[in-house]
């Protein structure tokens, strides 16, 4: 038996990636710009606020170098607004994720001239870690894939950076209550072959619903092989209890 | 004491709790007590008083207008007798629980009745069936009260807070919850927690739970004086006299006390010995020396001359100012916030208007048509303007002559003429905000920021930064009562104004130094005032009163003194060896005078701009003043535009350029958000500024976010709404690449400029370089997207191309290779040849 872990990440594990998200910073005091594995960071020159992954911001929050900017989409209006959508237009549907800036070429050195013209080589459409979905200038109406962890982590690290923590918890919670039901109701229309849309669906829900989902589907499909087991003759239909 | 064998009280009720109101005209007086009866009593006469019986007993509260009054009582009824036939006129409203206040609204229109129901109802007291309701109290309203103006009410509620509601909509609107002012009681208790407004409507004052009594004002509910330490018990009434220059308090200590409204100090009390038991209600007669209260033993005290001979005076006055820490009517500061235009201000009311004769037919009957003040006969409800509007000085405007052009003056026009005032700009100190309750900020910008607190005696500062590791906050007392402050990486500079102690100071404390720390102060000659000051890193700018432009070094030496050429001063700015100053120019049209700057280098004694004119449109004045990080002139006015000053180091090539106008910016364009800027600096090719929500004008604490804006050249509109989506696709696209030229433009220009005038770092030459590229990169684009539109627009693109700055001839290169790729061929060798021109250097004879 090799690893004990279920499939898929954990949420801890989810959570540690959320950690490559950049966030705003407002620096309180100055460091020169670093030369990370994910790229070099700009310089931190209080207060012009720079944008840092989360990491590094959480480290400097504790450190109290750096106030860290709450993204738009965090904000109490705006966490109203998404629940109001999520429980009163999106009746079954999430909430749509933000949306994806155009895509960009692969080659990152072309040459400066040509730079203007419309790319033809294979484009790259950027994912979560690399798209300013948790800066300040993020759209203030949509979830992004981290949305989850990355409040939970921001709201245990840096309450005092929020208009009003105790809203944003209680707004959260609504969320996720609201979304989770969905997720599971989700389930019932699950059958063979069959499937829930999930666009706009966190990260860490994903995490959190994977095992669950994972072993539904995987009864379902064990139903109908039972079913011409028996049609073969076969007993053992009590078996399906057993392992479910 | 003289007054108290010959007090007496009047038993008017069986012992309890009595409640008393005068009519507004001061003629009649009308107590209700436990007891079914009512009593009326006439002023100045000892018969004995009219008694009206009534079923209900157990009176709670009674309010009185002229011809009539309402009384409240325990059994939840609410009553109107007549004060002509002194019978009963009806019942007013009905409650299922016990009544406990009752107020009047000044016109007598509507009466608002607190009761232990959670709802506060507001009955018309002709019409019982028009009821407003005020529900958003969790618990039952101890008291109410209408403001002096009748368009708004206080209600104390039993929760320990008082809610505001404006009533001059249709429904009711709550608009400020004000906590911790009052103490949370009981609803039957005796200690009060009422509300009264002070007369003049700006402020209110109510108990509060250490025994003082509290102002807070109305424009923005911040705390003001207290009326401290007059009793050791509870505060059961309280009363302002009619004019609101005197304050009486009783309490349950059975003292009662006279306060000098401006000064906050008693002038008498009555203790024990002349105070037989708690008095519940109290009221002010509205003309004479007279105060008159009731106690909770069913008495009636008439006392008349309570205010002692030498301070009678004060109850003659006109109507006086509420006590403000900063009365923006009595202070002159250059940056105090414009109030309101509002007519509840009634700022007629405090520039002295002569009160009426006493028992005129005004006084007696109340206003109608022929009344000199007052609501006029005619109702203008709709706006149509049946009535003149009478402005402040309660004279009609001349706006019915149309165009607002006066008629020619009688006589000619002097210059001091008080009729055709000359509209001056007020000097103001850049970064800096008026009193607002007790706190100011005299310096806000990307170093830190510089906050002081009223301490009545003496004021305390903060100097706070943000970069917490390069600086260290600091705090001191100051008896000086700083009023500007400037703050920068070096140092903070300060200036006071004269007061009997000292002349106008200037005071400078450098952050850090290597030896002892070098602060140092200068005093200004006698009778002059510092009105605006500037710290660089090389010198210490003020402007003064007397006309001065006064620089000193950094270690106080003073260098130069010169009368500055357009005054008075508005204000100054410095950045490294230049100072900008602003002053009052030659008048312009419309009588406003026209601000004109000019710029000196102190160091190498040079004027760069001399006497240049600040182009501000007609109403719109100068909001901040500043340099940019790279040291360029930055301007914002009222209008919200950003403007920035171009070849300022040459004289006479100077021009105001726009850089942004916050009211076009996207993120206003929905038209949902209302937000004011309150501008703070320009730096690293931003705008950085407070957004400030709600209608306010002044950042104020907690000291909000900054928020930082790219530049927007207001070339084009931003969303231009087209029906052929595509369309305007491509046409905002074309527009963006032409702002976006516009400004690198510009923003090339001020570089190239600073790089010329001073010795330039590599880096600098390097990023000059890279920004021309920029710009041609930029034009570019431009002709891709004009050669995308079509083949008639290549005139367009070849003259974009002329634009170029690039000598070497790769971005023609790259110019017909777009136009190779759009299948452009007459443009791709109209731009080989200019390419070929360019390159044996004709191109430069051909323009000459």
């Amino acid at each position: 038996m090799a690893l004990p872990l279920p499939p898929g990440l954990t949420p801890s594990e989810m959570a540690f990636l959320c950690e490559m998200e950049l966030v705003t910073v407002i620096p309180r005091q100055r460091l020169e710009g670093l030369e990370l594995l994910g790229g070099p960071t700009q310089p931190l020159n209080p207060p012009f606020p720079a944008p840092l992954p989360l990491w590094l911001a959480l480290l400097l929050k504790r450190q109290r170098r750096a106030n860290i900017r709450t993204p738009p989409w965090l904000r109490p209006d705006s966490l109203a607004a998404i629940l109001e959508f999520e429980t009163d237009t999106a009746k079954e549907a999430f909430s749509p994720p933000p949306n994806l800036p155009p895509p960009t070429t692969t080659s990152l050195h072309v040459d400066q001239t040509t730079a203007y013209l419309p790319a033809t080589a294979t484009t790259l459409e950027l994912s979560p870690p690399f798209l300013q979905n948790s800066t300040t200038s993020a759209p203030p109406d949509a979830l992004p894939y981290h949305w989850l962890e990355l409040s939970q982590l921001l709201l245990a690290a840096a309450p005092d950076d929020f208009e009003d923590p105790d809203s944003v918890r209680r707004l959260l919670r609504d969320l996720r209550e609201v979304r989770m039901a969905k997720l599971r109701k989700g389930i019932e229309v699950l059958d063979a072959g069959a499937g829930i849309k999930m666009n706009g669906v966190g990260g860490m829900e994903i995490a959190e619903s994977r095992a669950f989902i994972g072993g539904v589907v995987d009864g379902l499909r064990y139903v109908p092989s039972m079913r011409s087991m028996e049609l073969w003759g076969g007993g053992g239909g009590g078996s399906l209890c057993g392992t479910e | 004491m003289a007054i108290g064998p010959r007090l007496r009280g009047r038993p008017a009720h069986t012992p309890g709790p009595t409640f008393l109101s005068y009519t507004p005209n001061g003629r009649k007086l009308i107590t209700v007590g436990l007891n079914n009866a009512m009593r009326i009593f006439e002023t100045g006469s000892d018969a004995e008083p009219i008694t009206i019986d009534d079923v209900q007993d157990a009176h709670t509260a009674i309010a009185a207008a002229n011809g009539f009054f309402v009384v409240g009582s325990e059994d939840g009824t609410v009553c109107k007798y007549s004060l002509e036939t002194n019978s009963l006129d009806g019942l007013l409203v009905r409650s299922t629980l016990p009544i406990r206040d009752i107020a009047l609204s000044p016109d007598g229109i509507w009466a608002a009745v607190a009761s232990d129901e959670l709802v506060v109802k507001i009955v018309n007291t002709h019409d019982m069936e028009r009821v407003m309701y005020l529900r958003e109290q969790p618990k039952p309203a101890k008291h109410v009260s209408f403001d002096p103006s009748g368009s708004y009410i206080a209600v104390s509620c039993t929760d320990g807070v008082v809610y505001v509601y404006s009533l001059s909509s249709e429904e009711p609107e709550l608009i400020k919850k004000v906590h911790g002012l009052v103490r949370a009681l009981e609803s039957d208790a005796e200690a009060s927690s009422r509300v009264v407004w002070h007369p003049d409507g700006r402020a209110f004052a109510a108990p509060t739970a250490t025994r003082d009594i509290q102002v807070m004002s109305k424009s923005d509910w911040e705390r003001q004086r207290t009326f401290s330490s007059g009793h050791s018990r509870e505060i059961t009434a309280l009363a302002w006299s009619l004019n609101g220059a005197l304050l009486a308090t009783a309490g349950a200590d059975r003292n009662i006390v006279l306060w000098d409204t401006k000064t906050q100090t008693i002038i008498k009390r009555f203790d024990q010995n002349s105070v037989r038991a708690t008095i519940l209600d109290m009221q002010w007669h509205p003309t004479e020396n007279l105060l008159s209260y009731t106690n909770n033993d069913g008495e009636l005290y008439l006392h008349t001359d309570i205010v002692p001979p030498e301070h009678a005076s004060l109850l003659e006055m006109s109507l006086q100012g509420a006590p403000l820490i900063h009365d923006p009517l009595k202070e002159i500061s250059g940056n105090a916030g414009r109030m309101i235009a509002s007519g509840l201000m009634r700022s007629g009311d405090i520039s002295g208007k002569r009160f009426g004769t006493p028992d005129s037919l005004d006084e007696i009957l109340g206003n109608d048509g022929n009344s000199e003040s007052g609501l006029d006969f005619i109702e203008d409800d709709d706006g149509a303007g049946y009535v003149e509007e009478a402005n402040g000085n309660g004279k009609r405007t001349s706006g019915h002559l149309g165009n607002g052009i006066a008629p020619p003056p009688k006589r000619p026009n002097y210059n001091n003429d008080w009729r055709s005032p000359i509209h001056m700009h007020e000097s103001f100190q850049p970064g800096s905000t008026p009193w607002r309750g007790s706190r100011r900020y005299l310096c806000l910008n990307l170093t830190g920021f510089v906050w002081t607190v009223d301490q009545t005696t003496h004021h305390t500062i903060t100097v706070e930064f943000y970069d917490q590791d390069r600086f260290r906050d600091f705090h001191f007392t100051d008896p000086f009562l700083y009023d500007k402050a400037s703050l920068n990486e070096h140092g903070t500079l300060f200036s006071c104004p004269a007061s009997v102690q000292h002349p106008c100071t200037i005071y400078y404390r450098p952050h850090e130094t290597w030896t002892t720390r070098v602060d140092w102060r200068v005093e200004l000659p006698a009778e002059e005032e510092a009105t605006s000051i500037a710290l660089s890193s090389s010198y210490v700018v003020a402007t003064t009163s007397k006309g001065y432009v006064r620089v000193y070094s950094l270690f106080g030496v003073p260098l130069q003194i010169f009368r500055q050429k357009s005054s008075p001063a508005i204000a100054c700015a410095a950045w490294r060896d230049y100072v900008l100053t602003i002053g009052n120019g030659p008048l312009k049209a419309g009588r406003r005078t026209c601000l004109q700057y000019s710029i000196e280098n102190v160091k190498r004694d040079q004027t760069c701009q001399d006497c240049d004119t600040i182009p501000l449109v007609s109403n719109a004045s100068l909001v901040n003043v500043f340099f940019s990080d790279s040291g360029d002139p930055c301007i914002y006015d009222t209008d919200g535009v950003l403007l920035v000053l171009q070849h300022w180091r040459t004289m006479g090539q100077a021009k105001w350029v726009p850089l942004l106008d916050t009211k076009q910016m996207a993120r206003l364009q929905s038209g949902r958000k209302k937000e004011l800027h309150w501008p703070v600096a320009v730096a690293r090719e931003k705008f950085h500024c407070i957004i400030l929500k709600g209608g306010e004008t002044e950042p104020y604490f907690p000291r909000p976010l900054l928020s930082e804006f790219d530049f927007h050249v207001p070339v084009a509109t931003l969303a231009p709404s087209t029906d052929d989506e595509e369309e305007a696709q491509v046409g905002t696209e074309v527009q963006r690449l032409e702002e976006s030229f516009v400004r690198k433009e510009l923003l090339l220009t001020l570089m190239t400029d600073l790089v010329h005038s001073t010795n330039a770092t590599h880096a600098q030459t390097v990023e000059l370089a890279r920004a021309e590229v920029d710009v041609d990169k930029t034009l570019l684009q431009l002709i891709a997207a004009e050669c995308r539109e079509g083949e008639e627009r290549g005139m367009k693109a070849l003259e974009i191309v002329g634009l170029m700055k690039d000598r070497t001839g790769r971005m023609l290169e790259a110019a017909s290779k777009i136009a190779t790729r759009f299948q452009r061929d007459v443009l791709r060798e109209k731009i080989d040849a200019l390419a070929e021109r360019r390159l044996v250097g004709l191109e430069e004879v051909e323009e000459t």
